[in-house]
């Protein structure tokens, strides 16, 4: 399998996760978009292994090995923060002071477990950003965009 | 660390393409390599010294 239709596949899966988040949304069932993403992620995982052409070597390794160890040193301090003061708020501490605490504006109604998955997807999307981030900057200093005549 | 890869490449009329597909890996490693960007690993230095039939030492040089 070419480079190409590795890309074009991971695209309709997304689309494909897209659809059944909507699907689980509106029928309110969750496992839809919980089996889709282990599909997904499956169908992914087993399409890259198909690419014929020569995507990871060992500096591409290296790559991957900083920015992962950069983003886990980051995350981890941001995670615990958010935890130490979500364990505060559980235990009886108001999250913001009272006399600092705007009037409530009208929102949707979450719930815990709507608020709490609010919270693991914004963490989340940190995460990847932190990642995206930093391999940008390692691929850049490891001559990943270079280019040569040949 | 200083390597002499392009000047091999040259007297052996290789590709950075050709020389990558020939070790298995990147030609964005081999360019960085070339460049001065990255150092490969041990495995990586002796696959190209036998590659062009030389020692490790033709090839790189280090330089403090």
């Amino acid at each position: 399998m070419k480079r190409n239709t590795f890309y074009i596949i991971f695209g309709l899966v997304v689309l494909a996760e897209v659809l059944a988040f909507w699907l689980s949304v509106e029928l309110l069932t969750p496992l839809i978009i919980q089996v889709a993403f282990i599909l997904g992620v499956a169908i992914l995982y087993l399409a890259r292994r198909k690419i014929e052409d020569v995507i990871d070597d060992e500096r591409s390794v290296l790559i991957t090995q900083k920015a992962a160890m950069r983003t886990l040193e980051i995350f981890w301090v941001v995670f615990f923060t958010i935890s130490l003061g979500s364990a505060a708020w559980g235990l009886g501490a108001p999250m913001i002071p009272p006399h600092w605490r705007p009037e409530p504006p009208e929102t949707l109604n979450l719930g815990f477990l709507g608020r709490l998955g609010v919270m693991q997807m914004a963490l989340l999307g940190l995460m990847i950003l932190l990642y995206v981030g930093f391999r940008m900057y390692y691929a850049r200093q490891y001559g990943e965009w270079e280019d040569d005549e040949e | 660390m200083k390597n002499k890869i392009k000047v091999y490449r040259a007297m052996h009329d290789l590709t950075q393409e050709a020389l990558a597909n020939d070790l298995g890996v990147t030609r964005q490693t081999i360019l960085a390599i070339e460049k001065g960007k990255y150092d490969p690993s041990l495995e990586l230095a002796f696959r190209m010294a036998r590659y062009f039939n030389v020692t490790i030492e033709d090839i790189f040089e280090y330089g403090l």
